[in-house]
């Protein structure tokens, strides 16, 4: 058997073990006496030994093994759960990843990991349990319900386990189980409490009071496998089987995201095809295409739902590996943080996640960095001292929210008005900057307010790698902020890629395709009821003033003659802000089939990507972000 | 005719070596289980010839779980799979009712034999 084939299971599973390793690592400093995260630590320890042994990682095993030796010292109180022994723990998850990292790349242990094993040999040497025991291995009180050892009738029965047997005394143990079986035991030699010493070789007698010829007896002796002889007198008899085996199929497989992806291509273009055979088909009153049409959509549907549910995962995934990260971070630039997740079990497209995660890591370094203040700044400024980090997710009409907010020092006009004028960004008298604006100097390219460069953020990349991202993937971000108070950044995602809902609309001859994600509703704006604030168009909707963008501007093209019934307006929402969007006219909904677009530079920046619809006409996929 | 085996173990990794190892062999994995009470609950249901049981999961160990199989069926055949250095614990196993053990990292040819050796 080829064990390679179960590399990457092996890969997937340690990993998961790992992150729930430094979780309740995290639980455990927070709580020393928090008893049940030594032993859900030692289980994921002790699953990642076995496995690695499996594949024959050696460095990782013994370095697992370790681990587990110094865990179960905690457990049966010869160790105490000081910061030494975490900070060893810490580093100790730290080697395993990377040693399970490298063993699975086939590479040579790196110097760090054999230095800690060496570390954590030296520990685990040190113990009063002088020898690495595994877990709770010295059990001297276990019951053991044997018959008695003293001169009983029968005869004598000598056994020797085969010498490269493993646990011998188990073994023996099962021996003798048999034979009890058979007849009255007695008289074992060496008592049954050896069997478990390391000492025991294999080699055990006892009296048996049993019908039966000695060949039966010894191959019914031998039956219980690992026996290598079986005497009464100087007779012998072994056993052995061979496994046959044919092939039979395997209840679970693993699939290739690539896989997935090239499916969700296939079943796009089914979407696109099953749209243009509905078109046809209205064109034709047979009642039998109008059937095998309904059916074929049926299916179609039914076949997307699935993968698209085969590509949802939590975002646990990508969420467990933060609170380790938070704290090694807010350990090195000397903060408190208490950090919080929410939402962990909301599930969204395996890309999506994927792609979220670095931004997700600049919101949270930033909000470590920059953020949250030092302690003794926070309590002279009448904040508790430990900041709070939050990381939540939520799911929303059509989208999910993902929030990273702190309750750190906020965003400081000031700071970022001088920013810009300093980059010339803004000239020097303008004082009055909005919310809005001030984000949007935030989220341009090479913009920091950090004083100093550190090594975790303020290295010139900031905010806008984050929006430039949440573009990519159909999704926006906005800010809320209140100086001194904290921040509160808002990732808007659609939860799945591929596949969206979208608006059809027109502007001139061509088609233009709105997510709805970001799309509240639509009206028809009255050429009477447009007015003029402060330079920009906008209508009153509701009570409320709704800023309006013409596509056509937007587009380049001519504005044509507003027709006086009125033009009809899609309201997006992104947040807080809404804006108006003047379309010619609404097609309605569909789903739409998105391709990966490359845009050329210099192109407007309003699309997110290209579609292709029913009847085979392309369209543009409008960007919410870009207009609103 | 193929057995039908309950394979119990906290790693999806080990579940899918031993169905595979199994099922090459013409058994027929009809659950899995992935705690010892899921075990016992699997069990009960399910009734397979043969039971594969790790010895440590959570929510149960596998040796309590030896233990309420046993209980619900005396006949109940389980074979434990131990990791090297847990002889005691193997020990406390065959005596809660447990029929046989393995040894990690598993050999194909021992993990068949014992089950052989289990259900023959």
């Amino acid at each position: 058997m080829d064990v390679r084939q179960y590399a990457d299971l092996f890969l997937t599973e340690s990993r998961e073990h790992l992150t729930a390793f430094n979780q309740l690592l995290l639980e455990w400093e927070r709580d020393p006496a928090a008893t049940g995260a030594v032993g859900g630590i030692f289980r994921a320890v002790h699953t990642i030994k076995g496995m690695a042994a499996t594949m024959g990682y050696a460095a990782v095993a013994d370095l697992a093994h370790r681990v587990e030796s110094l865990l179960d010292g905690v457990r049966r109180n010869e160790r105490t759960a000081n910061a030494a022994l975490l900070d060893l723990l810490f580093r100790a998850a730290d080697a395993l990843e990377r040693a399970v990292a490298e063993a699975v790349a086939g590479g040579d242990p790196a110097p760090g990991v054999a230095a800690l094993l060496a570390e954590l040999e030296r520990e685990t040497s040190v113990t009063p349990a002088a020898a690495p025991a595994p877990a709770r291995e010295a059990r001297p009180s276990a019951p053991v319900i044997l018959p008695q050892t003293g001169p009983g009738k029968g005869r004598t029965v000598q056994v020797t386990i085969r010498p490269d047997a493993q646990l011998k005394g188990a073994r023996a143990l099962l021996v003798l189980r048999r034979a009890e079986g058979l007849g009255a035991v007695s008289a074992v030699t060496p008592a049954p409490v050896a069997f478990e010493q390391d000492g025991f070789d294999g080699r055990f007698s006892f009296r048996l009071d049993a019908e039966g010829a000695n060949e039966a007896i010894a191959r019914a002796l031998a039956a219980v496998g690992d026996v290598a002889h079986v005497e009464f007198a100087d007779e012998a008899a072994a056993a052995a089987r061979a496994a046959a085996g044919e092939a039979l199929r395997s209840r679970h497989i693993r699939v290739d995201l690539r896989r997935l992806d090239e499916l969700m291509n296939l079943i796009g273009e089914l979407v696109i095809a099953r749209g243009r055979l509905h078109a046809i088909a209205a064109r034709f009153a047979e009642p039998d295409l109008h059937d095998v049409n309904g059916q074929i959509a049926r299916l179609a549907a039914a076949l997307q739902s699935e993968i698209v549910a085969a590509r949802m995962v939590p975002v646990w995934q990508v969420f467990d590996r933060f609170p380790r990260m938070v704290r090694d971070l807010a350990r090195q630039m000397g903060k408190q943080v208490a950090f919080r997740v929410e939402g962990k079990d909301i599930e969204l497209d395996r890309a999506i996640l994927d792609e979220i995660a670095e931004p997700l890591v600049h919101l949270l370094r930033n909000a470590v960095d920059h953020g949250i203040e030092a302690a003794e700044d926070r309590v002279a400024k009448g904040k508790p001292a430990v900041g709070q980090l939050v990381l939540a997710a939520l799911r929303e009409r059509s989208s999910v929210a993902i929030k990273v907010s702190d309750d750190g020092r906020g965003i400081s006009r000031e700071k970022v008005l001088s920013r810009a004028r300093q980059l010339g960004l803004l000239d020097a008298e303008t004082a009055l900057v909005g919310d809005e604006a001030l984000f949007r100097l935030i989220s341009r390219a090479g913009f920091s307010t950090a004083e100093k460069v550190t090594d975790v953020s303020g290295r010139g990349v900031g905010i806008d790698v984050v929006t430039t991202a949440m573009r990519a993937l159909g999704g926006a971000m906005e800010v809320h902020f209140e100086e001194g108070k904290g921040s509160t950044f808002t990732l808007r995602l659609p939860a799945t890629l591929a596949i969206v809902r979208a608006l059809l609309t027109r502007v001139g001859d061509e088609l233009y395709a709105m997510p709805l994600t970001h799309v509240a509703e639509t009206f028809d704006a009255k050429p009477a009821d447009v007015q003029k604030v402060q330079g920009r168009e906008a209508v009153l909707l509701r009570g409320q003033l709704l800023p309006l963008v013409r596509l056509r501007q937007v587009l380049g093209a001519a504005a044509p003659a507003v027709p006086p019934r009125g033009q009809p307006v899609i309201v997006l929402e992104l947040g807080e802000r809404r804006t108006g969007v003047v379309v010619d006219a609404l097609i309605g909904q569909q789903e739409i089939v998105v391709k990966s677009f490359e845009a050329p530079r210099g192109m407007l920046s309003v699309f997110s990507g290209a579609t292709i619809l029913g009847d085979g006409v392309p369209a543009l996929i409008l960007d919410a972000g870009g207009l609103v | 005719m193929g057995h039908r085996v309950l394979v119990c173990d906290d790693a999806i990794f080990m579940r899918t070596m031993i169905g595979d190892i199994l099922a090459g062999a013409g058994y027929e994995v009809v659950g899995e289980a992935e705690t010892g009470l899921q075990a016992v609950e699997r069990y009960k249901e399910l009734r397979p010839d043969l039971v594969t049981m790790d010895i440590v999961m959570p929510d149960m160990g596998g040796i309590e779980a030896v233990r309420e199989i046993v209980k619900a069926d005396a006949d109940a055949k389980v074979l434990m799979c131990s990791a090297m250095g847990q002889q005691a614990l193997v020990v406390e196993a065959i005596q809660a009712g447990a029929k046989d053990f393995v040894v990690k990292p598993f050999q194909p040819s021992r993990v068949l034999e014992a089950v052989q050796r289990v259900l023959g």
